[in-house]
């Protein structure tokens, strides 16, 4: 009941308070009021029946004292005109009965011997003695003996709970109503904070609650508003601070870019001049060139290979941040398998396990799709190269049931130190030296932006000595049905 | 209960139901005086009845006379028989004012007397000349003269 209540509307709480408040109050005045009321009514009904007592009483003394049963029995008679009474009966000074009277259709009953003098309730009956006395005499002429049912008392009761019925009912009306309508001075104020503090859970910060009165709810609501005064400013404010700061961001990194891409581009040149003089140099007669001067030209000509190959990957990086997304279903295990085939030629006597696994189609710009698992791929033959049995699996699991799938692709390599994992996908960023693993250090940044751009995510985890596992996320495409 | 038993319990019962005057008695204690006239039917009973009871502060003593001319300080007079037969005689003798005359013959009240005992049917009835007992100066409670039957000295 009491956690029921606490899940109720603020309306129908106030209203089952006043309710609860006026409803008990009014039971509790009306049975004070018919509890005064039976006992008073108790205490006359016993004085009335006294007095009536009396008034036979007196006007027995002549026909007791003259010994004059019949008349006696017409004094007990004018009883029949209190309809309560329903026994009446005169003892002589000896105790024995002289007169009696019994209502009509009612069974006489009389006491056998006289007894205290008084009244008092009897089960269903009011009974007592009044003493037969004549004024001047001290004499007791004897006794008279009456008994009244106490309908009287049953019908002034039902009278009283029927009219309290009414008006516990008629009053429980008026409390309802009255309770409806000004329950709404204090549930009104609220309900409107609540439907304002609603709105702005939406994010919608302009709305204000209106101005109620001067009690705390309506300071509350000056408060609230004011609250959300600040708050839209303040959010006013940080947007248009992110919005300079994006621009200002977005500026700089396309000057960035223009300058990186014009830098390479001009290397071109130059570059192109090395090595078409080292290959002038090489095609000359054996003779001509003196075998140390030979080995120079070459590693001029390798070293010249590297700075193109360079020159080229960030030239293709810089491509990413203009080229346009055209996003279609990719079938990524398939992509995987062609890359893997591809990549394969070079690999010679080395023993691989390629596995891929089903994977669930994702919507991506194909080229860009085929780029990053040419770079995955290959990062993950570089770094197992030295495994006698090298093991690369691509595969997917989702994190729970409906979520974007996470796919990865997991080697037996030699791995990282996860301590610098953040450091994996910058740009020039190379966890081993180039002795060791040849490269550029702009692979994995390039994955990085394909992924990004596409809207997805990508890290990795790694044990040194133990292998790498790379993450990315991408839009599944949605299944029909 | 014996009938002259049954009277005697009467005659006590008319010292609660008559006012006297406040001179019929010498003060506020003295005592209620009830006589017999003549020959007395009551014997002892009468004596038994009324001795410990009380009027107000009034002890109630009875005297017995033989002759009217003897009554003296008299309040209830039950005229026997023998002396009720010819009571229209005695009672010029009487010279007790309030003085409430009763009497069980026939003539009682045809010849003077205040209440005569009458008995009907085995019960015994009261009348009373309400009138003459308003002369002596005597009052009758309305609850006795009710249950009475009202005579004259003409009707009685």
């Amino acid at each position: 009941m009491a956690l029921q209540f606490r899940h109720l509307p603020i309306q129908r709480k106030l209203m089952i308070v006043i309710m609860v408040t006026s409803g008990v109050v009014l039971l509790l005045t009306c049975a004070a009021f018919l509890g005064y009321e039976m006992v008073t009514f108790r205490q006359n009904a016993v004085r009335q029946m006294s007095t009536l007592g009396e008034i036979i009483a007196t006007n027995s003394t002549a026909v007791l004292a003259f010994d004059n049963p019949e008349d006696a029995a017409e004094v007990l008679g004018a009883l029949r005109a209190d309809r309560h009474i329903v026994a009446a009966a005169l003892y002589n000074k000896q105790g024995r009965l002289f007169a009696s009277y019994s209502a009509e259709g009612r069974e006489a009953e009389f006491p056998a011997s006289i007894q205290p003098d008084g009244y008092r309730v009897e089960g269903d009956y009011m009974v007592g003695f009044t003493p037969v006395v004549q004024v001047k005499g001290a004499t007791r002429l004897g006794t008279l003996y009456l008994r009244s049912d106490r309908k009287a008392l049953t019908e002034r009761l039902r009278l009283y709970g029927g009219i309290a019925g009414l008006v516990v009912l008629a009053l429980s009306i008026v409390a309802y109503a009255l309770s409806r309508k000004l329950q709404q001075q204090i549930s009104g104020p609220i309900l409107a904070l609540a439907e304002t503090a609603q709105a702005v859970s939406r994010r919608d910060y302009s709305v204000r609650a209106l101005p109620q009165g001067d009690d705390e709810i309506g300071l509350l609501t000056e408060a609230f508003n004011h609250m959300l005064e600040q708050i839209e400013a303040k959010n006013a404010e940080l947007e248009a601070r992110v919005h300079e700061r994006t621009m200002e961001l977005e500026a700089a990194n396309k000057e960035l870019e223009a300058f990186a891409y014009s830098v390479s581009h001009d290397l071109r040149t130059p570059l192109r001049a090395i090595t078409g003089f080292a290959e002038i140099l090489l095609k000359r007669p054996a003779d001509t060139l003196a075998p140390e001067a030979r080995r120079c030209v070459e590693l001029i000509q390798r070293g010249a290979g590297e700075l193109d190959q360079l020159i080229n990957n960030i030239l293709a990086f810089s491509r990413l941040g203009h080229q346009a997304l055209d996003c279609h279903p990719v079938d990524l295990a398939a992509l995987s398998r062609e890359v893997y085939e591809e990549l394969r030629a070079a690999l010679g006597a080395r023993r691989v396990d390629f596995r891929v696994q089903a994977l669930p189609q994702v919507s991506a710009t194909p080229q860009l799709l085929r780029q990053v698992m040419i770079n995955l791929i290959d990062n993950a033959l570089k770094f197992t190269r030295s495994r006698e049995q090298a093991v690369i699996e691509v595969g997917v699991r989702w994190q729970k049931a409906g979520a974007e799938p996470t796919f990865y692709i997991r080697d037996n390599g030699v791995g990282f130190d996860m301590n610098h994992a953040d450091k994996l996908f910058g740009v020039f960023q190379r966890l081993h030296s180039a002795q060791a693993f040849e490269g550029t250090g702009v692979g994995l940044a390039m994955v990085r932006r394909i992924i990004e751009r596409h809207g997805g995510r990508v890290w990795a985890e790694a044990v040194p000595d133990a292998g790498a596992t790379i993450y990315f996320t991408l839009p599944e495409v949605e299944q029909l049905g | 209960m014996p009938e002259y038993q049954l009277k005697a319990v009467f005659l006590f019962n008319f010292a609660q139901f008559v006012d006297w005057p406040e001179e019929a008695f010498a003060n506020a204690q003295a005592p209620l005086v009830i006589g017999v006239l003549g020959e007395d039917p009551f014997g002892a009973y009468l004596d038994d009845l009324v001795q410990s009871e009380r009027i107000g502060e009034r002890p109630i003593v009875i005297r017995r006379f033989r002759r009217p001319q003897d009554v003296i300080g008299c309040h209830i007079l039950f005229v026997s028989r023998n002396q009720a037969a010819h009571f229209d005689r005695i009672a010029p003798e009487l010279k007790v004012r309030n003085l409430l005359t009763v009497g069980d013959t026939d003539s009682f009240n045809r010849q003077g007397g205040l209440v005569r005992f009458v008995t009907e049917g085995g019960k015994i009835r009261l009348r009373i000349n309400a009138e003459a007992a308003k002369r002596c100066g005597l009052t009758i409670s309305s609850k006795l003269l009710r249950w009475a039957i009202l005579v004259t000295p003409e009707k009685g």
